[in-house]
């Protein structure tokens, strides 16, 4: 046998390859364009009478004339949809559910994943608290978020909004206040729950049009105006609700109806 | 052909001299087993595991072995021993005790007879502690002071504190060198037959991030693997409502399973605050004057004293205390929401189904997990 006739010259072996990349890149078809795209990213910001909030200082009068401090708050915003011509586009999809903590600066912004078709978007879109759907017990096991379950035999799955503070009573006492909101209870006469009520709500920012921009990242900004929590179309009075709400849906309603002008929204 | 007349003799010969040499490197490789947690239903996922001091099989073992082993104050005299288990003893989860014989009440002392500033913490499931160690949280994971980060850096501490093990660390390492068997120890554990005090924290702090409970009666409820009864059912809706006693913003539930949120408050023990090594020495915010971490109420029942100071003897105590017991101050932590009213003001039969759910959380196969024991004899033979 001559070995000689296996040698295979290094010119074939290069055609070979080139030939066999071809085979592998070319189908046949043109590859598809990519469709331009940029991002969204969001920052939150909180802020009592238009200014942001001084934690743990009792500088601040409620819309009943509470004087009242704020120590903290914690919450989760969800579904972050961006709106165009009558479509929406959820972020993050499953994942969409946002923690924020004012203990907590990386919770301060939130940069979802998406790719976002360039474009003049209408407005956008979010969920106070978590939907019926996703608010599933158990579903966060890792801290901080998981501080945030709500009892089972409450109604179960995560508090909406913890927030914390002190208000001045009419005693001149200052007493603690959890402005705790999620998923309320109704009772019957003898204080057993005979159902639960799902209180998140859809925030429709007023003013939120904005643009898209290919291989940018569009920033926006999101705020909470704490006082309006206690303010409109309720003047929630904490000396008639008291420190404590989880147990009590009137209240729980009350706060809510107010949160439909909680949140503002401008873009940089 | 002739090329290949040549390539495979030499090929062979060179074979067979590489395999025929004598291994002139007798050392085995450094190579360790993985030790993994299995990170129980419903716990967090995130484990506070320094990525310099990986979890293994080895570093494990050895430190179990320095846990319970008395020179680690760097002594030998049998009234000069004193180790971790000295005050953590497992039957006692990992506390002293109040009735242990040494240290009356359960207030430790170090090996000088000076007592600790503050009463023990529980040892329990700290792997998933990185909110801070000690009662004011610090040691914790970002502390710019990057001695004061981990367990790592408890163990030092306490090793080396003057009203603990008063230890000095060339003179510990010294011993453990000298001592059969502890630097093969080390060798399989770290690489290296040198002993070391870092390895000694690393190996220590290994161990403790081993020492988890997840097996009460409350986790079998939760598994469906047992029934609570009807005092300790209505003791948990008390434990997890605002109109009960509501334990567990602070102190978790169902949905927390640590039973803590190893985060700090003041719970309104007092109105005037002297203590300089409260939360507030750390952050320096007013809010956290008084501030004392939230301990996690697994095992609870053999965790006495409690509170910072030790000023509670009994869980009974402790339930009159937040029942009808709380001091307003200008620092109260806003979870406190009872406070302007004194307490949560209880029953007795409610404070009897508190406490009777609180029990369900004693986890009986931590006090007698042998992984978690004194080892039968240390590496060389001593008992």
């Amino acid at each position: 046998m001559n070995i000689s006739k296996l040698y295979i010259s290094p010119l074939l072996i290069a055609a070979a390859i080139v030939v066999l990349l071809q085979a592998a890149c070319c189908n046949g078809k043109p590859p598809e364009p990519v469709p331009p795209a940029g991002e969204i990213a969001f920052s939150f910001q909180h802020v009592v009478d238009d200014k942001p909030v001084m934690f743990d200082s009792m500088t601040y009068e409620n819309a009943a004339g509470n004087p009242y401090m704020v120590n903290e708050i914690q919450y989760f915003l969800s579904d972050f949809t961006l709106w165009r011509g009558g479509k929406g586009l959820v972020l993050d999809k499953w994942e969409d559910i946002h923690y924020i903590d004012t203990d907590l600066p990386n919770t301060m912004l939130y940069n979802p994943a998406d790719e976002i078709e360039e474009g003049t978007y209408d407005s956008i879109t979010f969920v106070f608290g978590i939907t019926e759907e996703k608010n599933r017990s158990f579903m966060f096991v890792n801290p901080p978020e998981s501080y945030m379950f709500w009892p089972e035999h409450l109604g179960g799955g995560y508090h909406y909004m913890k927030l914390n503070g002190k208000w001045r009573d009419t005693n001149d006492v200052v007493q603690p206040f959890n402005f705790h909101l999620g998923i309320g209870q109704t009772y019957d006469d003898q204080g057993n729950i005979t159902g639960f009520v799902q209180n998140y709500f859809t925030v429709h920012l007023r003013a939120s049009s904005f643009k898209i921009v290919n291989g940018l990242t569009t920033k926006a900004v999101i705020t909470m105006h704490v006082d309006e929590w206690f303010k409109d179309p309720n003047t929630f009075d904490f000396n008639y609700w008291g420190g404590h709400i989880m147990e009590n849906q009137q209240a729980m309603r009350a706060a809510i109806e107010n949160g439909h002008n909680v949140f503002s929204i401008k873009f940089e | 052909m002739s090329r290949l007349k040549v390539i495979i003799p030499v090929f062979l010969l060179l074979s067979v001299l590489f395999w025929g040499c004598p291994n002139t490197n007798p050392v085995e490789p450094y190579q360790p087993t993985p030790y993994t947690i299995d990170i129980p239903k419903g716990f967090p996922t995130r484990l506070n595991i320094p990525k310099d001091n990986p979890m293994t099989v080895e570093g494990v073992e050895l430190g179990r072995y320095l846990f319970y082993d008395g020179r680690l104050s760097g002594r030998t005299q049998p009234d000069s021993l004193m180790s971790c288990s000295t005050c953590h003893v497992q039957s006692s989860s990992f506390e002293a005790g109040i009735n242990n014989p040494r240290f009356p009440g359960g207030i430790v002392k170090g090996l000088n007879g000076v007592a600790t500033h503050h009463v023990m913490l529980p040892m329990i499931n700290l792997v998933w502690n990185a909110s801070g160690y000690g009662w004011n949280g610090y040691i914790w994971p970002e502390n710019p002071n990057p001695n004061l980060r981990n367990i790592e850096d408890m163990v030092y501490a306490a090793v080396t504190a003057k009203n603990e093990i008063d230890g000095d660390t060339t003179r510990i390492k010294t011993l453990f060198q000298s001592i059969s068997g502890y630097p093969e120890l080390f060798g399989r554990a770290f690489g290296s037959d040198k002993v070391t005090f870092k390895n000694i924290e690393k190996a220590i702090a290994q161990f403790v991030r081993t020492l988890i409970s997840a097996n009460s009666k409350f986790d079998k409820y939760l598994r469906g693997e047992e029934q609570l009864n009807q005092s300790e059912l209505h003791g948990y809706v008390l434990f997890t409502t605002e109109q009960g006693a509501d334990c567990f913003h602070c102190h978790g539930g169902a949905g927390n399973p640590l039973f803590t949120t190893h985060l700090f408050y003041n719970n309104g023990k007092d109105t005037l605050f002297t203590d300089p090594m409260d939360r507030y020495a750390i952050t320096g915010k007013e809010r956290d004057i008084g501030a004392y971490k939230a301990t996690t109420l697994r095992n609870i029942e053999f965790q006495a004293p409690y509170m910072h100071d030790g000023r509670f003897k009994t869980l009974e105590e402790v339930i009159d205390f937040y029942s009808e017991g709380l001091h307003n101050s200008p620092y109260v932590n806003p979870l406190m929401h009872h406070v302007a009213d004194g307490g949560v003001h209880l029953t007795p039969t409610e404070k009897t189904d508190l406490i009777n759910f609180i029990k369900t959380l004693r986890d009986d196969s931590f006090l007698t997990n042998p992984a978690f024991s004194k080892p039968d004899r240390f590496p060389d033979d001593y008992k």
